[in-house]
């Protein structure tokens, strides 16, 4: 029973915090109309947590991302306010991404500096990039074009329900990611360096190469979810994507508690980024100051990865 | 220690049901302020105000801070709208949370803007009045200096609710035919302005430095009046009768204007004042009253020597 | 008179029994083995002795009083001293420091660090144990593995004085050290034994076993056989205890004699440290490298894996043979068996199937873009069999296996993709002798495959049964290269060394 406990404390964590969200909110929580809200306001995050998943698979960390969605958002409404159409806005901010997180790539599996410190250098860079771009000022108004901004405000409408488009972007990216990771050599190659990198690279995985790559694809996703956020709020400033890192970090470590090897797995940050914005959503339809809500967030992520631990040490 | 953990967990249930209850079975209305800001001093005065209004009133306020996240800002308005709310009140530009205020129309929940800025969705803001604010302390410039001199200006057009302060005070300058504007700065704000309006104003003091030839310096706000200031003691010519205003009337400025040299006057916005009358504006429409103004004004103070220690 | 007897230890995990009844006594200044293949019990029974796993049911005498050892402790203050595989030593330290890491530092006016006392009382613990290279201001991590060990025997030797030490329980002591280090070491168990204290010696390598022990207690499926006075028994009847079956041959016979068709050759090879090299092998031949540890045998076959920069040529079956990388040499048919199969030859986390497709995987995949685990299991089942992998099944976790299991995984995935040449570094290493039977017969069917194998172990008389030719690596350099029949251990040990000593090729 106990063992059942640690080993599955998450997710009965989790089921408890439903129920009684359920029980305590009776009109307003489980309601279709309160899901597809949280799935539209978990949007970014989800972005980028999954792409978060993909360097810490390899057991890598990228502390960049938020400043890189930051980034990205403010370079797409720099173009924006010299008359860039959409596509070229979109296309440039996500070709930022790609090669910010190349970077990053070359400087971890190149130059060989640990992902913590080469990642915080370049959060700075990119967020210093984001003040010079911006000017140090939020770009908003008229220059954001109107289509750009109605992207986060519509949606589509499967069987009755409008699901936004946020919901829906931030679906199909979670699928893409789940199948390269779980149905494609190169996911299975990256699990292999989180494993052992000497024993993957003897075995002929060529790891400088998948890392760059890995780092490539999560630079891409902060981008877009920077995008993302830059639609949502129809505007861009050199600070609005700061809250993502840390969020998506928990979110990943809250599903590698979920896995059995206590790896990160795709689903397990899904259901990581699930317990975060359940937790906010409820809380704050059950009134919890915003600062008290942060500290029990904080504390049920680490009591979920205590019992993880717990569990592991149990079964050594 | 499962079953200890059981019952804990009961213990925890029956008490969110107990809260469940409590918050439907009272009649009071439901108001959240909802403010990404809610750190800064301005936003605080605010707040408190409206919930010191709120308390009287039986409201049950729930107050939102989303430390700087304006997406947030948009997620918070929709879980109250989720919630169904009577009232919400945000603290943040709305055409950045268009989102959330379209949700809210949706669902007939009244927003209401505090300090926020004019939106078609907002049923109306409640904010200072910025032309009042400049007509304010370039008229005191104009009266102080008997309508007669020349006059620094600094502006800054980038930002629009200080754009239009600079644009008050050009024209009540204007109207004066023995005032002349010698000169209209625009510093550079990136390490908070007093810098760069100290070495602007350095500049025009040397190329004019017979006494008496720069009458008064105008600024849009406190920080290049603090700049201006600085040079002016700096160069030694405190005494030659030069007034500076500021507005914001921010501690530095009100520290300065209680020592009654050069920095005369700056103008104070009464927040407490805005929070006060944004509750005033919610408790009208909850009373089924419709407010036809877009933007609430409340009036502001001009802080002299007399009052700048309040 | 006994040091130390253990009676009807029994112990289950889950209901599956580890050790049934088991029997060890050790008598005083006797070295004694520990015997068994992985899985006999050997480690449950060492655990129960440290005071670490409770037994089910025991009988514990100490010089015939009965004692409980149900901590650590209690096992430290008996005199009891374990020396695992894995040393907790501080490689930053100093020698003399790593010694007397558990004693109160000696201080001069109770301040500053006497380090000419802490230095001598370290040098007389090394003396004691008849150890007089050692410098006991050196730091630890420039001492080799083999001199490592051997500080931290004297460490165990003069930890708590309250405690004298009398039994050394020595688990795989010489797993990871070369010959000449493991003879060092066998000098300093003889000097504990002349001085009438004693040593739990366990090692899979018989023939260590044979010269240096007393007598040996092995494990088999949870039961103890006494073994008696090995000077009474041979190697072959030991084996037979192990196993449980009689064994002809530690080494499989060659299948057919090599080609002569020339599959590798290596031309004037040079590396960092390392080279001029030139060797060949033939396609069905096992050339063995022979060498002391660190003679640039590890950095020959990185270079032929491409992992090292190399100048010089290289050809395998008659094309230029250029690695980029690891990953090319895989694809054009060259397999890396690694020393150390924990950190070079395993992701020991993943399934069994993704360690042996890891180094095919574009091919064993759709299009190189999906994977088809279907086919990869049955593959690796396939290859599984082939090298008799017991695994429940493939899904299995590669830590879940015992070692010799795990070093058949390795096997597996080298395997894989047919390969013309396999790079074998010490394959045996740590195996059991069941499974080390297997790994040569695996050896045997490849080679009669006509694959060339390059064979780099410190185990001569594994050198001498199972190659060809042998080449003598010293300094970097290929400088002998002998037929391996006729060839005597003591004659591949001189050449070793450089000792002049009759060439036989």
């Amino acid at each position: 029973m106990l063992k059942f406990v640690l080993r599955f404390g998450t997710l009965i964590g989790f089921a408890i915090i439903l129920v009684v969200f359920t029980i305590a909110l009776p009109e307003s929580f489980l309601t279709a109309r309160n899901w597809l809200n949280i799935s539209q306001q978990l949007s970014m995050l989800t972005v980028v947590a999954a792409g978060m998943t993909v360097v810490m698979v390899m057991g890598d960390f990228d502390l960049s991302v938020g400043s890189m969605a930051t980034l990205a958002g403010v370079v797409a409404a720099l173009l924006f306010t010299l008359g860039q159409p959409i596509e070229v806005a979109v296309g440039a901010a996500l070709l930022i991404g790609l090669l910010g997180g190349i970077f990053n790539g070359i400087m971890v599996s190149v130059f060989g500096i640990l992902p913590f410190v080469a990642t915080l250098a370049t959060l700075t860079m990119f967020s210093g990039a984001a003040f010079i771009v911006s000017g140090g000022k939020t770009i908003s108004g008229r220059a954001i074009p109107e289509a750009f901004g109605a992207f986060a405000r519509t949606g589509v409408d499967i069987g009755g329900f409008i699901v936004p488009n946020l919901t829906i972007v931030a679906a199909l990216v979670l699928v893409v990611t789940w199948v390269l990771l779980e149905q494609t050599p190169f996911g299975r190659r990256l699990y292999a360096i989180g494993g052992n990198i000497e024993a993957a690279h003897l075995s002929g995985v060529r790891v400088r190469r998948l890392k760059i790559a890995a780092f490539a694809l999560t630079g891409l996703s902060a981008a877009g979810a920077g995008l993302l956020y830059a639609s949502r709020v129809a505007s861009a400033n050199p600070t609005q994507g700061s809250g993502l890192m840390l969020n998506a970090i928990a979110a990943v470590f809250l599903g590698m508690t979920m896995s059995r090897q206590g790896e990160p797995r795709l689903l397990g940050t899904l259901m990581g980024v699930l317990i975060l914005g359940v937790l906010d959503n409820g809380l704050t339809q059950m009134s919890v100051d915003s600062y008290v809500r942060q500290v029990l967030v904080g504390g049920i992520i680490l009591i979920a990865v205590a019992l993880g631990s717990i569990s592991k040490t149990r079964r050594r | 220690m499962n079953i200890n953990l059981k019952t804990n967990f009961r213990r925890f249930a029956l008490a969110a049901a107990a809260l469940a209850v409590t918050s439907s079975a009272a009649l009071a209305a439901s108001v959240a302020v909802i403010t990404p800001y809610l750190a800064q001093p301005g936003t605080q005065f605010y707040v408190e105000a409206f919930q010191g209004v709120a308390k009287e009133k039986g409201w049950d306020v729930n107050v939102i801070d989303t430390q700087g996240d304006v997406a947030a800002v948009i997620s918070k308005i929709e879980d109250m709208v989720n919630q169904k709310v009577d009232a919400i009140v945000i603290n943040v530009d709305p055409s950045q949370v268009q989102a959330g205020l379209e949700a809210a129309k949706a669902a007939n929940i009244p927003v209401f803007g505090m300090d926020a800025g004019a939106n078609p969705l907002l049923v109306t803001n409640v904010t200072s009045n910025g032309y009042a604010m400049a007509a304010e302390t370039s008229t005191y410039v104009a009266d102080r200096i008997g309508g007669k001199g020349d006059v620094v200006m600094f502006v800054f057009d980038a930002f629009p609710p200080v754009q239009q302060r600079g644009v008050v005070a050009s024209a009540v300058f204007g109207n004066f035919p023995d005032i002349k504007i010698l000169d209209k700065v625009t510093p550079d704000v990136s390490d908070g302005g007093i810098a760069d309006s100290r070495a602007k104003m350095e500049a025009i003091l040397a190329a004019h430095p017979e006494p008496g030839s720069i009458a008064a310096v105008w600024a849009a706000w406190d920080q290049p009046a603090l700049g201006a200031l600085q040079a002016i003691e700096a160069a030694g010519r405190q005494n030659e009768g030069i007034v500076i205003t500021g507005i914001d009337a921010n501690p530095q400025a009100r520290e300065e204007i209680a020592k009654g040299g050069n920095f005369e006057a700056s103008v104070a916005q009464d927040f407490s004042g805005i929070g006060a009358a944004a509750a005033d504006a919610v408790a009208r429409v909850l009373g089924g009253e419709t407010i036809k103004q877009s933007v609430i004004y409340v009036p502001t103070k001009l802080v002299t020597v007399a009052n700048a220690a309040q | 008179m006994t040091l130390l007897v253990l009676q009807h230890v029994s112990k289950a995990y889950g209901g599956v029994p580890a050790l049934r009844g088991v029997t060890l006594t050790v008598s005083p200044g006797e070295i004694h083995a520990l015997m068994g293949e992985n899985g006999a019990g050997k480690s449950t029974l060492i655990k129960i002795l440290a005071g670490v796993v409770a037994p089910d049911s025991a009988t514990i005498r100490m010089d015939g009083a009965p004692v409980v050892i149900d901590s650590p402790r209690v096992a430290h203050r008996l005199g009891l001293r374990f020396i695992h595989q894995e040393l907790n030593v501080v490689p930053t330290l100093s020698v003399a420091e790593n010694i007397l890491l558990s004693q109160p530092v000696p201080r001069r006016l109770g301040l500053f660090v006497d380090w000419a006392k802490l230095n001598r009382l370290a040098g007389e613990a090394l003396k004691t144990l008849g150890i007089t290279h050692i410098d006991p201001r050196a730091p630890l991590a420039a001492l080799s593995l083999g001199d490592q060990m051997l500080v931290k025997i004297s460490s165990a030797l003069v930890s708590e004085p309250g405690a004298p030490a009398r039994l050394y329980v020595m688990d795989e002591p010489t797993a990871a050290l070369t010959r000449e280090e493991s003879e060092r070491l066998f000098r300093v168990l003889n000097e504990i034994r002349r001085a009438g204290n004693s040593v739990l010696y366990v090692s899979h390598r018989l023939d260590e076993v044979m010269t240096l022990c007393d007598r040996a207690t092995v494990l088999r499926d949870g039961v103890a056989i006494d073994s008696g006075k090995l000077a009474d028994i041979t190697h072959n009847d030991l084996v037979s205890m192990m196993i449980g079956r009689k064994v002809q041959d530690a080494y499989p016979a060659p299948a057919r004699p090599a080609e002569s068709r020339e599959l590798f050759a290596a031309i004037d090879l040079s590396g960092p440290g390392v080279g001029p090299i030139t060797l060949a092998v033939k396609a069905g031949e096992v050339l063995g490298i022979a060498g002391l540890s660190g003679m640039g045998q590890t950095a020959l076959l990185r270079m032929i894996l491409g992992d090292t920069r190399a100048k010089g040529d290289m050809r395998l079956d008659g094309q230029p043979w250029r690695p980029r990388g690891p990953a090319d040499a895989w694809q054009g048919g060259v397999a890396y068996v690694p020393a150390e199969r924990r950190s070079e030859g395993l992701v020991l986390s993943r399934p069994i199937y993704e360690n042996i497709t890891l180094p095919h995987l574009s091919r064993q995949s759709r299009s190189g873009l999906l994977l088809l685990r279907g086919l990869e299991r049955a593959l690796s089942q396939k290859l599984g069999d082939g090298v008799r992998l017991k695994a429940n099944t493939v899904n299995q976790r590669a830590v879940e296996l015992s070692g010799g299991n795990q070093q058949k995984v390795v096997f597996a995935k080298a395997l894989n993709g047919t390969p013309k040449l396999l790079l074998l570094n010490e394959p045996t290493r740590g195996v059991d002798v069941g499974a080390k039977f297997d790994i040569y017969q695996i050896i045997r069917t490849m080679t009669a495959k006509g694959l060339g194998v390059i064979l780099v172990s410190s185990d001569l008389p594994e050198l001498i049964g199972m190659a060809d030719r042998i080449a003598i690596m010293r300094s970097g350099e290929v400088k002998d290269v002998v037929a391996a029949q006729g060839l005597g251990e003591e004659a591949l040990l001189n050449l070793c060394y450089g000792r002049d000593a009759a060439k036989v090729a």
